[in-house]
């Protein structure tokens, strides 16, 4: 991001950002920057909140106005309130992941998960006007299908011709959390985003059963595999400490090649 | 879904050390009142409208925003799952505050809004994001745009 506001800024136009990461700010050293103190995808705060958010990009925007710079790195003073967690919240009732956490097992309880949590997925609809799932262009229930033959330990052919089949699960999978934390969220309450995880990864066969898949393709022959599987499923937090590392090493990762 | 504190010390300590371009200039460009710009937003979260094609890898290109885009329409796409989503699913002004900004143009405390807003996806390395950054400065200059509010994930 920094990188980005020095190019612009070089080609003539003022610019400033928001940084998460502090650390890495003052090593890029842009022209400007706001230091956030919120949680990593959250650069303007709380949901919902309009008048939090108005206040951080004013103060994003009000240091185009300060005189002298470079480099100008400023702190907003306030924490996002909605980061706490509201004890208010009950998650969806779901079955207990059963104690059969075998792959094929959890592909079974997919779909009927998704049945479970498709009121809830509706009323968030209604109440929010919108999804922020469908990467995949699958609708969710044939998503699920194209994780479960994953699982299976097959791999299956892409669904969509502009994607290998290793980038349709990449994309699938961040459609079945997407649906599953707006549901989630769809419960009575405002829960913090890490009630949400939390409760998605250790209460959902869907969390289980990406977990269980990153573990099995862990064991791919293809590096390619291992590096989607290994980096881009499981959020290090919630892989098991029996499958750490929680980042897998690989070749570097450019831009995108035809075929991956 | 974390700060960075909660990250997992090793993952932290990557994320703060990430290497990073270490620039030799130090560009500054002055501009009238805020009253008197004309905002776009640039955004690294791997935006993209529904439909289009999401970024690949790290994929070092932009997309467009384009006027009338509704918040049913907007997708993130960035690689990162280390992040939080949940924020963007409630109300894409966590990520993408355009309805601030068009508050703060009727109002009058920034002349005005741009039509058409960008993203990159953050993790592309810099330099190959650089002459997609320079070709896109183009752009907005055409469209009067005289601040950029940079806005990562």
């Amino acid at each position: 991001m920094s990188a980005l506001g020095h190019y612009l800024e070089e080609e003539g136009i003022a610019t400033v950002a928001i940084s998460l990461i502090r650390p890495q700010t003052e090593k890029t050293r842009p022209p400007r920057a706001l230091w956030v103190p919120f949680q990593l995808g959250r650069p303007f705060g709380p949901p919902g909140e309009p008048a939090f958010q108005r206040r951080v990009v004013l103060a994003a925007l009000g240091l185009l106005e300060l005189p002298t710079g470079p480099v100008i790195i400023k702190d907003f003073p306030d924490d996002d309130p909605r980061e706490k967690a509201d004890p208010s919240w009950r998650p969806p009732s779901l079955p207990a992941v059963p104690a059969d956490r075998s792959p094929s097992a959890l592909a079974s309880r997919l779909d009927a998960e998704i049945l479970l949590l498709a009121d809830l997925h509706r009323r968030w609809i209604a109440e929010h006007g919108r999804t922020a799932v469908g990467l995949s262009g699958l609708p969710i229930q044939e998503l699920c299908g194209y994780i479960g033959e994953w699982l299976h330990g097959r791999e299956p052919l892409s669904l969509n011709d502009q994607f290998s089949p290793l980038l349709l699960l990449r994309f699938a999978a961040d459609d079945l959390k997407g649906h599953h934390l707006e549901a989630g969220a769809a419960a009575p309450g405002k829960p913090s985003s890490r009630q949400l995880y939390d409760w998605f990864w250790s209460a959902t066969a869907a969390g289980s059963a990406l977990i269980a898949l990153r573990h099995m393709l862990l064991a791919s022959d293809s590096e390619r595999v291992k590096l989607i599987a290994g980096n881009f499923l499981v959020p290090p937090p919630y892989v098991p400490s029996t499958d750490r590392p929680t980042m897998i090493a690989g070749p570097a990762m450019g831009p995108w090649q035809p075929g991956q | 879904m974390v700060r960075l504190a909660d990250l997992p010390p090793s993952q932290a300590q990557r994320l703060a050390a990430f290497e990073c371009p270490n620039f030799t200039t130090e560009p500054w460009v002055t501009g009238p009142p805020l009253s008197q710009r004309r905002v776009a937003i640039v955004s690294s979260a791997g935006l993209l409208v529904r439909g289009g094609m999401p970024f690949r890898g790290r994929d070092p290109d932009y997309h467009t925003i384009p006027p009338g885009t509704r918040p049913e329409d907007l997708l993130i796409s960035h690689v990162s799952i280390n992040f939080d989503r949940t924020g963007f699913q409630e109300d894409w002004n966590v990520v993408f505050p355009i309805d601030r900004l068009n508050e703060l143009a009727a109002e009058g405390t920034i002349g005005s809004a741009a039509d058409t807003h960008y993203s990159f996806m953050g993790a592309a390395e810099p330099d190959l994001i650089e002459p997609h950054a320079r070709e896109l400065a183009g752009r907005l200059k055409q469209d009067k745009v005289d601040a950029i509010l940079l806005a990562p994930v």
